[in-house]
């Protein structure tokens, strides 16, 4: 960014400063909300605020943490959430390889018909097939259960098209020298071609797992009963119980999104890259 | 060395497999068990007798339905616009030669990996009247006033439009930025050998370059923003009235309040296929943008 045209171009703005400000005053009213909700759920339970400054200034208690994680039953969600989680981005990052290496490295019959019929799929809106995909989970007797949380969800189109442009670019030669060396298919998949593709494995990794971290409609359809419940199935059941007090709300809140936040932080640019990829193809 | 063709088959059928029955089972299978049920009389507990086109034709006399559908139309044009707009300025921060800059980005992202559930939260008790943050907030400058945001129809669409943009437009400012910094920089040497303005330079050069991704974009924001639900349930709740109502909001209702899924479903069917060609006309934009970029 540095090059001598880019430090010309800067020393040129006269406005450079100005931007940067309102830069940077755009960026503090974007996270203003999170700061906010990060600081209500330090403050003891039942003050009472009236000027809204007082949100941030002491006193400050990790009180309202101990009671919810202690008497509530988000640390249950919490779990739900992360095992759910897991577990489906474990599954999509495995059946997506694979068929993204069958698709790119194996000769068969029928490829591209098959590659189209997956290709189709990006256009199936989840949203207006939820009526009859609860009718389905419900005949095959999952639902309320882990796996029909987590089944529906890891079929996904768009992995498999980024993996096999990433296989694509491993060179042929690399391929065929391995296969001279009587590598099978297996072991070309598990010691050759997987390990190249790390970067697009950890950006669907991520992806996935906020994606299942933060999806509402199919679970809140899905569960029935309370113990299964995930954070974002659980939290709007809070607002009933406790609408009248904002720090217990925002704790639970809180709870539900330092991990993301956190994860986010530290997997920024494949989150970023990630994204990218969605908006190309998506 | 030369393995049979159907050995080949074989192998690459195991590898296949596993996403091939995930995908069949749930991603497609519901496409036709949803035809199935919009033609049945189809109750949460069973399936009920044939009914032909007849829930089609209720749909069309169906005000909740035609007054959801327009709710969810009303939510993308109301969004749309400043969903782009937005994003584009917030890309060009973003973009600013600035040591800060990733901070910018990871600020203005930052909304977007929240659960829908937090986010709504939030905003319910920031909105909320007498004791709500904004309010407060608003009467600390001496201005009496005490709006009731999401109780008043207008400012509950002005209240979770604003809320969907700081939520979600993150998003597309990434996208933007991406584009923005595959501008290759010598055009830009170029018009600055020949004299030109950082204001000629933006129109002639930025703007036009931006123009694939933008529509890639547009056409993306449009086909997302027409599934809005959970924001408006968890906020609104489709209220005042049914007033900020989206349609999977009925479509949920009717299934899961009302118990009736085959009705449920046709009204789904409908929504598939607008979807659908939002869709298609998406891909075929989408390339000449892919192309682009």
């Amino acid at each position: 960014m540095s090059t001598p045209n880019a430090l010309l171009e800067r020393n040129r703005d006269p406005l450079r400063l100005l931007k940067v400000i309102i830069a940077l005053v755009v960026a503090l009213l974007f996270i203003f909300p999170i700061i906010w909700m990060l600081f209500v759920s330090l403050k003891p339970k039942n003050m009472a605020v009236a000027n809204p400054l007082d949100w941030f200034t002491p006193p400050y208690t990790f009180a309202n943490y101990t009671e919810i994680l202690m008497e509530s039953d988000v640390l249950l969600w919490l779990w739900n959430s992360v095992i759910i989680g897991v577990i489906t981005t474990v599954l999509t990052l495995i059946i997506t390889s694979l068929a993204a290496f069958a698709l790119s490295k194996m000769q068969f019959r029928y490829k591209t018909p098959i590659f189209l019929f997956f290709l189709a799929g990006m256009m199936v809106p989840g949203e207006a097939t939820i009526i009859p995909l609860f009718e389905i989970v419900k005949s095959m007797n999952m639902l309320d259960t882990y796996a029909g949380l987590i089944l529906p969800m890891i079929a996904s189109p768009i992995g498999v098209i980024i993996l096999k442009s990433f296989f694509d670019s491993v060179p042929h030669e690399v391929m065929e020298s391995a296969r001279i060396d009587g590598c099978s298919n297996w072991r070309l998949f598990w010691n050759i071609v997987l390990p190249l593709a790390k970067p697009a494995l950890a950006a669907i990794a991520i992806f996935t797992f906020i994606g299942s971290w933060n999806n509402f409609l199919w679970p809140f359809l899905a569960i029935v009963s309370e113990e299964l419940y995930t954070l974002p199935v659980g939290i709007p059941t809070f607002n009933s119980t406790y609408s009248s007090s904002y720090m217990l709300p925002m704790t639970v809140n809180a709870i539900a999104s330092i991990p993301v936040i956190i994860a986010f932080l530290l997997f920024e640019k494949q989150i970023v890259k990630g994204v990218s990829f969605t908006g190309l193809k998506g | 060395m030369k393995k049979s063709l159907w050995k080949k088959d074989l192998y690459a059928g195991l590898f296949l497999l596993p996403f091939f029955l995930a995908y069949v089972i749930f991603t497609i299978f519901p496409i036709f068990k949803g035809l199935q049920m919009s033609f049945f009389n189809w109750s949460l507990i069973e399936k009920g007798e044939f009914t032909g086109f007849s829930q089609y034709i209720a749909l069309f006399t169906d005000i909740d339905f035609w007054q959801s559908l327009w709710n969810t139309t009303l939510f993308v044009i109301l969004s749309t616009p400043g969903m782009i707009i937005l994003a584009l300025l917030l890309a060009l921060l973003a973009n600013l030669n600035s040591k800060l800059k990733t901070l910018f980005r990871s600020a203005y992202f930052l909304p977007s990996i929240l659960s829908v559930s937090v986010i709504s939260f939030l905003a319910i008790f920031i909105l909320q009247p007498y004791n709500g943050f904004l309010n407060n907030f608003i009467q600390l400058f001496g201005i009496d006033a005490e709006p009731f945001w999401l109780s008043n129809p207008v400012l509950a669409w002005v209240s979770i439009v604003g809320v969907t943009l700081w939520w979600t437009v993150g998003f597309n400012m990434i996208l933007f930025l991406t584009a923005l910094q595959d501008i290759p920089d010598h055009l830009y040497e170029a018009a600055e050998i020949d004299g030109a303005t950082r204001w000629q330079m933006f129109k002639s050069i930025t703007l036009p370059q931006l123009i694939p991704i933008s529509r890639v974009i547009l056409l993306l924001q449009v086909l997302s923003s027409f599934k809005v639900f959970a924001q408006i349930l968890l906020i609104t709740d489709g209220g005042p009235g049914t007033s900020t109502r989206p349609l999977i909001q009925y479509i949920y209702e009717m299934g899961f309040e009302r118990y009736d899924l085959g009705y449920a479903a046709s009204m789904s069917y409908v929504l598939f296929f607008i979807l659908l060609v939002l869709s298609i006309i998406q891909i075929r934009a989408g390339g000449q943008g892919g192309r682009m970029i």
